[in-house]
């Protein structure tokens, strides 16, 4: 815990490895071609932090959070898309699309502030599940099931920009949220958010507004996640249909931020990177090793030996969906969060315990020694 | 002696349901005093700290703060939002029963892929639509969502007149009887809470960490540190809240609440679960307290911290107040001796 804390050097050397990749990636085998799934991670990173900030911070159970995330992806297809007349640019649809999930989250937060626990649970899904029937429903805006494409890919000084720079500008975005979740934190807004979340009571009592603080948190978090939902579509250059905003999204943001530690700004990047690239790289990449395995035998004419004997005879007389890995993503979710429950219900990486230090030129600060008190 | 008491309890009754935990309990403290309120368990101590720190409403009667009562005043601001809320009450009923309609004549039937739009023409095609749709869907709804918005906008306000928060803002803090620290946060952090009301930097300056933000923190850090070490906590300034032994636990509460910079803090049995010396520490903090100008009620059951401190005392039985007056008075009550001290303790 505090190894992190006192190396500055260590984020800086992530961010430098992660940015090099791309360059070194055509120089490595196929398997470890990591570009096209890693932005993914990115993508959902930006929606664990958004969460983070709700559900971490402010204690504030969200189990609608694709809903945010929807609003955000139509708020940037509408905006930008050609079949209708706004066609604002990658940028101006980010912004509208940053206010827009600010202005869902005041919508949601407001009348819900008086609710809590279960009872905010329970609203949230129930809000993530009409804003999804809604966008399937209001056709004419939304184009219903078909989505919205062709959405206009990301952006820089009017260049489309192709896969590479998609990577470096959506890491760049990661890296500027990551930075933002850990200011707040650091500042009075994030003292009382967290200060709502130990003890609501006292926090008022001590002259803290709940109310202020809790609309704040909803915006902060909707805007992030509705610009993920932005980043979402504009890499797919596509809203896809409303059913992508579901239920599931909401849980894999969850996952997301349990897994990595509920609360902590590292621990969410930690579990988009969990959970995600056990969906998205492990996964798939086990799915092309095993059904290529034994094809080429097949191919040649010869019985398939080894594991490969055993996928081929599976995939050919047996024929279940869950033959294919990609498709144990979400039991290997249930798994995940069983497991992080008995095992480190925490996370992986709780939250840091201080955020504040003491003035360093007073004798108390950290390294002075805790001296006897007298 | 000032005329006007710092806080005055004007016949507050507090009823749950069928129990009465205070009967027109009657108080008035004068400014720099220590004014302490004792009784057995049960007598509604508790209760009457929450009626004054605005937890609880009273069920009847008064509590006044310098004279006034601490209430929110109906403002223009609020007069303001709540015509905000109405209208957004009023857009949302319009705009759930026509958004198709209004949509299709304002944008699909007039825009063709790759010709330019005319922007102009989108409010009269919306009127078009409105205009056609009739009364019933368009200011039926609207009417009914603005005094929907409004009205809940009014009644949330009537039942938030007087909150904790607006109380502790209005310059009264209070501890708990049940320490309630942020026990995840550090000693700097938890005082850094209180003193919350007094900083300046917005959600920007905090997400940008601009430079009057990091002035701020420092000097506001600067400060927070100042009063661990006038609670004697200073040494331990990193370490989280509830990794501190439970006696140093309530002097931390005390300097949370004395961030708030309140002009009448209120202690509930400061002393509990302390040792001897501990108590005696307490007893020199909460004059030191009073002598930086910051007037003390305190509940306590520690008889030799409330004689030895107190300027006043109130007892309190079974939510009546049976006795008020100096602790001498108190000590030869025997009202007081029969129905709290005993006869033993006063030796």
């Amino acid at each position: 815990m505090s190894a992190a804390r006192r190396n500055p050097l260590v984020p800086w050397l992530g961010i430098a490895a992660l940015a090099a990749w791309p360059l070194v990636e055509p120089y490595l085998p196929a398997w470890m071609h990591l570009g096209e799934p890693l932005t993914e991670v990115f993508v959902y990173a930006i929606l664990g932090l958004g969460l983070n900030i709700l559900t971490g911070f402010t204690g504030l159970l969200n189990l609608g959070v694709a809903a945010f995330a929807a609003i955000g992806a139509y708020t940037y297809s509408i905006a930008t898309c050609e079949i209708y007349p706004f066609q604002l640019g990658f940028w101006p649809g980010l912004a509208v699309t940053a206010a827009a999930g600010a202005l869902a989250g005041f919508l949601l937060g407001a009348p819900t502030l008086r609710v809590r626990g279960d009872y905010l649970a329970i609203v949230t899904l129930g809000f993530g599940e009409i804003v999804k029937d809604v966008l399937v429903n209001l056709d004419t805006i939304t184009k219903g099931t078909q989505g919205i494409n062709p959405v206009p890919p990301p952006s820089l000084l009017g260049t489309a920009l192709e896969a590479r720079g998609q990577y470096w500008l959506l890491l760049a975005f990661v890296v500027a949220t990551f930075a933002g979740a850990r200011a707040l934190e650091r500042s009075r807004v994030g003292r009382a958010w967290i200060s709502i979340r130990e003890d609501e009571l006292a926090s008022r009592a001590m002259g803290i507004r709940p109310d202020h603080a809790k609309m704040l948190a909803f915006a902060a978090c909707a805007s992030l996640a509705a610009l993920s939902g932005a980043l979402l579509v504009s890499r797919l250059s596509s809203s896809g249909e409303p059913s992508n905003y579901g239920f599931e999204l909401s849980i894999v943001a969850l996952c997301i931020i349990i897994v990595g530690g509920i609360g902590s700004v590292r621990g969410t990047l930690l579990g988009a990177v969990v959970m995600v690239g056990m969906n998205s790289i492990v996964l798939v990449r086990l799915s092309e090793a095993l059904n290529s395995s034994g094809a080429d035998a097949v191919q040649a004419g010869e019985p398939p030996a080894g594991i490969g004997a055993v996928w081929h005879f599976l995939r050919t007389w047996v024929q279940n969906v869950f033959l294919s890995p990609t498709n144990w993503k979400f039991l290997l979710f249930g798994l995940a969060l069983i497991l992080m429950m008995i095992f480190r219900p925490q996370g992986i990486l709780p939250p840091l315990a201080v955020h504040e230090d003491p003035p360093e030129d007073e004798p108390g600060a950290p390294g002075a020694g805790q001296g006897a008190r007298p | 002696m000032s005329a006007v008491p710092i806080l005055e309890v004007q016949d507050v009754t507090m009823r749950f349901g069928g129990l009465v935990a205070n009967e027109r309990v009657s108080l008035a403290v004068r400014p720099g005093e220590i004014f302490a309120v004792i009784g057995p368990n049960g007598a509604g101590k508790t209760t009457l700290f929450n009626a004054i720190t605005g937890i609880y409403e009273p069920t009847e009667g008064d509590v006044l703060f310098e004279g006034r009562p601490i209430r929110r005043e109906w403002r223009n601001a609020d007069r303001l939002r709540g015509l905000a809320v109405g209208m957004a009450g009023a857009a949302a009923a319009v705009l759930a029963l026509n958004a198709s309609a209004l949509w299709d004549a304002a944008i699909n039937a007039r825009y063709v892929m790759g010709e330019p739009f005319g922007w102009w023409g989108m409010a009269g095609a919306g009127r078009e639509v409105l205009g056609a749709a009739g009364l019933w869907l368009t200011w039926f709804p609207a009417a009914v969502g603005f005094a929907i918005g409004r009205l809940g906008f009014r009644a949330i306000w009537n039942a938030q007149r007087r909150t904790p928060d607006l109380v502790a803002r209005a310059g009264i803090a209070r501890t708990f009887q049940n320490i309630r620290l942020f026990g995840e946060m550090n000693l700097v952090e938890n005082v850094l809470v209180g003193m919350d009301q007094h900083f300046r930097s917005g959600f920007f300056a905090c997400l940008l960490r601009t430079p009057g933000f990091r002035r701020e923190r420092d000097r506001m850090r600067r400060r927070a540190f100042e009063l661990l070490k006038f609670v004697e906590l200073a040494d331990a300034a990193a370490e989280p809240a509830r990794s501190l032994p439970y006696g140093h636990q309530r002097r931390l509460e005390i300097a949370r609440a004395l961030a708030t910079r309140p002009r009448l803090i209120l202690l509930d049995e400061p002393a509990a679960g302390m040792n001897p010396a501990e108590s005696a520490d307490l007893m020199r903090l909460i004059r030191r307290i009073r002598e930086s100008g910051t007037t003390v009620v305190l509940i306590e059951h520690d008889m030799k911290v409330v004689m030895g401190i107190s300027d006043r005392i109130a007892v309190l039985q079974y939510g009546k107040k049976i006795a008020e007056g100096t602790p001498e008075a108190i000590r030869s009550d025997p009202v007081c001796i029969a129905a709290y001290l005993g006869t033993e303790e006063l030796g």
